[in-house]
């Protein structure tokens, strides 16, 4: 599916993209930063089971690169890309559903809270060995070579995540063959509570792109339409067989690992700082500024988004959770049942 | 027709399954230009293209991690770790994605890969070129596990992995490449997965193996039949699923049962089918079941004599069997 050019010129902001598709943004911003907070205060009401990853403050660095992707494109994330999911257009009541774990769940309430997937809209499901998304996301992007595909896939993990073995092998490999691949760092500073000095003695994580013979760029992940314009840039070499990109987007998240985490390793200026740099209130301002968005408009469109939430919560709690035997299933293709053992 | 070897027939079954279906693709290191250090995928990247036979750097984590990937989005892998002493890196993707794929994405995504493994002793190739290590793979539910011991099996089971749509790990033997070479029909055939051999029937006792154990438990076999011990060899050919009924039957059949894995003893295949064997058919049983193993030690020696010290072989075999019969 190529992609779609608009006849007339758009007009072009100060950011360099055209209001609609900062419009856009904003509005895969706003979803995500409301069905987040949303998220962690069901948790925290005790209204489902585990615990919660919460990606607030960090939304830029995944709604970002995602919008305008094609369907066919592939999203390969880690647990705090809620944006990238929701992005790439799953619906809020499948969110829901994989936090709630009951039977509308996509993965039939196998895996975790934040492991939201879908293979209609090639979102591969997050498991929690961290930058494993990186590995597959490359498997994907070779097979798209050999397939001859117009198609990338976009590799999404944290700045811990580079200290792994095997996401070193896959960037290694995508270089060699100049796959079409982007790889998004989210460097958020913090791995669970490691600082990101304690991670690397590089001084920025896009230097590893030398490495691997490709482009690193280091940019300021809470401005979203920054992160798209580079990442639009990064796909399009990507489609044109001009290989990966490595794009570290700087960013924080506001809240713990988990909500189980009080992240009492930070200091509280540290925060401050940051929340400061909201990438949601900028974009706003910027889209406020230009007119294209008004308090009025803004309102309907959070009412709007609360709707679309309230359904989602009400369909997933009056909804039952799969028999207990759904234990037994998907293991194999159905040419080999798992055997059950009667106790 | 003509004698393939070991070796020649998975060969021979993966360049016709590239053939059959452009979604098969191999990947692995030395494959290409060199063929394999066994030349298992001689001549194949001259004839299918450095796209779908791909040499890849020293890379364990990616040859599997990568695979998995590639198969999500409609290719059908292939493949190779060199020697299984070196799987060890690859098993962070082979069992935390390739076994759970389809079971943590409600059956969403699948991965239908064959993951090719060079295994076994026997060769004098020291403690990190000998290891088996199935083990690993038999006690992960969500992957199949093959280990072939002759070339048809070699030939029909690669090619129902590849056609299959469940991740595989298929042991290839190095002591059986050349050593074992059998007449395979010109037609294409399979063989199914998770059906075991009776090798040879028997009525005194059963003697379950696989791989290369297998040919030492024939070896045995036939030395105990002149001593007027009739022992039934089967063969396993899948590990997992295992066929429990076959098994059940002969044991049911013949009362006296002795299990040979050449790997170590503590956690290895047959401590599963013995215990499988206790639970659902003890009361056909005359003697306690019994095991022979490699030794409970890191891996196969290097020196000559130790390494054969390791190695079940027919006269332990024999040896247990006689005991197992005295019982």
């Amino acid at each position: 599916m190529p992609v779609k050019k608009t006849e007339a010129k758009p007009k072009v902001n100060k950011t360099g993209l055209s209001d609609d598709t900062l419009l856009g943004l904003y509005t895969n911003l706003v979803k995500t930063r409301m069905t987040d907070e949303r998220l962690r205060k069901l948790f925290r009401q005790g209204r489902y089971a585990g615990t919660y990853f919460s990606a607030v403050g960090q939304e830029a660095t995944t709604v970002g690169p995602t919008y305008g992707l094609f369907k066919e494109d592939i999203i390969a994330p880690s647990h705090r890309e809620i944006g990238a999911a929701i992005t790439k257009g799953i619906p809020l009541e499948q969110i829901f559903a994989q936090v709630y774990a009951r039977s509308n769940s996509p993965d039939k309430g196998k895996s975790h809270p934040c492991h939201y997937g879908s293979r209609e809209l090639g979102v591969i499901h997050p498991s929690s060995t961290v930058a494993s998304q990186s590995i597959i996301g490359t498997g994907c992007a070779m097979a798209f070579q050999i397939q001859k595909k117009n198609n990338v896939v976009l590799g999404f993990f944290g700045e811990g995540g580079t200290s792994r073995g095997g996401w070193h092998e896959a960037l290694n490999f995508a270089g060699i063959h100049k796959l079409p691949i982007v790889y998004i760092c989210q460097n958020n500073l913090w791995a669970e509570s490691v600082p990101s000095t304690r991670q690397s003695a590089v001084e920025k994580f896009s230097d590893r792109a030398k490495a691997y013979g490709f482009p690193g760029i280091t940019i300021d992940g809470n401005d979203v339409a920054l992160v798209h314009k580079t990442a639009g840039e990064a796909i399009e070499r990507a489609r044109n067989g001009e290989g990966p990109t490595l794009i570290e987007c700087l960013t924080y998240r506001w809240y713990g690992h988990s909500e189980i985490d009080p992240a009492d390793y930070r200091r509280q200026e540290e925060i401050d700082e940051w929340m400061k740099k909201d990438p949601i209130a900028r974009a706003e301002a910027q889209l406020l500024k230009s007119g294209k968005l008004t308090t009025h408009k803004r309102e309907s469109l959070v009412a709007e988004i609360e709707q679309e939430i309230e359904e989602a919560i009400k369909v997933c709690e009056t909804m039952k959770y799969v028999e207990p035997e759904e234990a037994y299933n998907d293991v194999y293709s159905t040419a080999f049942p798992v055997r059950r053992d009667e106790y | 027709m003509k004698k393939t070897t070991f070796i020649e027939a998975i060969t021979e079954a993966l360049a016709e399954e590239m053939e059959r279906d452009e979604k098969v693709f191999l990947i692995g290191e030395d494959i290409g230009l060199y063929g394999g250090v066994f030349k298992a995928t001689k001549g194949l990247m001259d004839r299918f293209g450095s796209d779908r036979v791909i040499d890849s750097p020293i890379s364990e984590v990616y040859i599997a991690g990568g695979s998995i990937g590639a198969a999500m989005v409609g290719m059908k892998p292939v493949p190779e770790i060199q020697f299984a002493d070196f799987i060890t890196p690859s098993m962070d993707q082979l069992i935390q994605q390739g076994s759970k794929l389809r079971y943590r994405t409600g059956g969403q995504w699948t991965c239908p890969m064959t993951v090719r493994v060079c295994c076994g002793g026997d060769v004098g190739g020291g403690l990190y070129h000998s290891q088996i290590n199935e083990q690993w793979f038999f006690s992960q539910p969500g992957l199949i596990v093959i280990m072939p011991s002759t070339p048809y099996d070699a030939k029909g089971l690669l090619k129902s992995a590849i056609r299959g749509d469940d991740p595989v790990i298929y042991f290839e033997h190095k002591r059986l490449y050349r050593w074992i070479k059998e007449d395979l029909p010109q037609e294409d055939f399979t063989v199914p997965i998770g059906k075991a051999a009776i090798r040879k029937e028997g009525s005194d006792l059963t003697i379950v193996s696989y791989g290369l154990m297998y040919h030492r438990s024939m070896q045995a076999a036939e030395a105990l039949e002149k001593e007027g011990i009739s022992a039934e060899v089967i063969d396993m050919r899948t590990l997992r699923p295992w066929d429990r009924e076959m098994i059940f039957e002969s044991v049911k059949k013949t009362s006296r049962v002795l299990l040979v894995q050449e790997g170590s003893k503590t956690g290895g295949v047959m401590a599963e089918i013995s215990a499988s064997i206790t639970e659902e058919v003890f009361d056909y049983l005359d003697a306690p079941v019994t095991r022979v193993c490699g030794l409970d030690v890191p891996a196969i020696p290097f020196a000559p004599p130790m390494e054969h010290f390791f190695l079940p072989n027919a006269e332990k075999i024999a040896g247990s069997a006689r005991k197992v019969m005295e019982y």
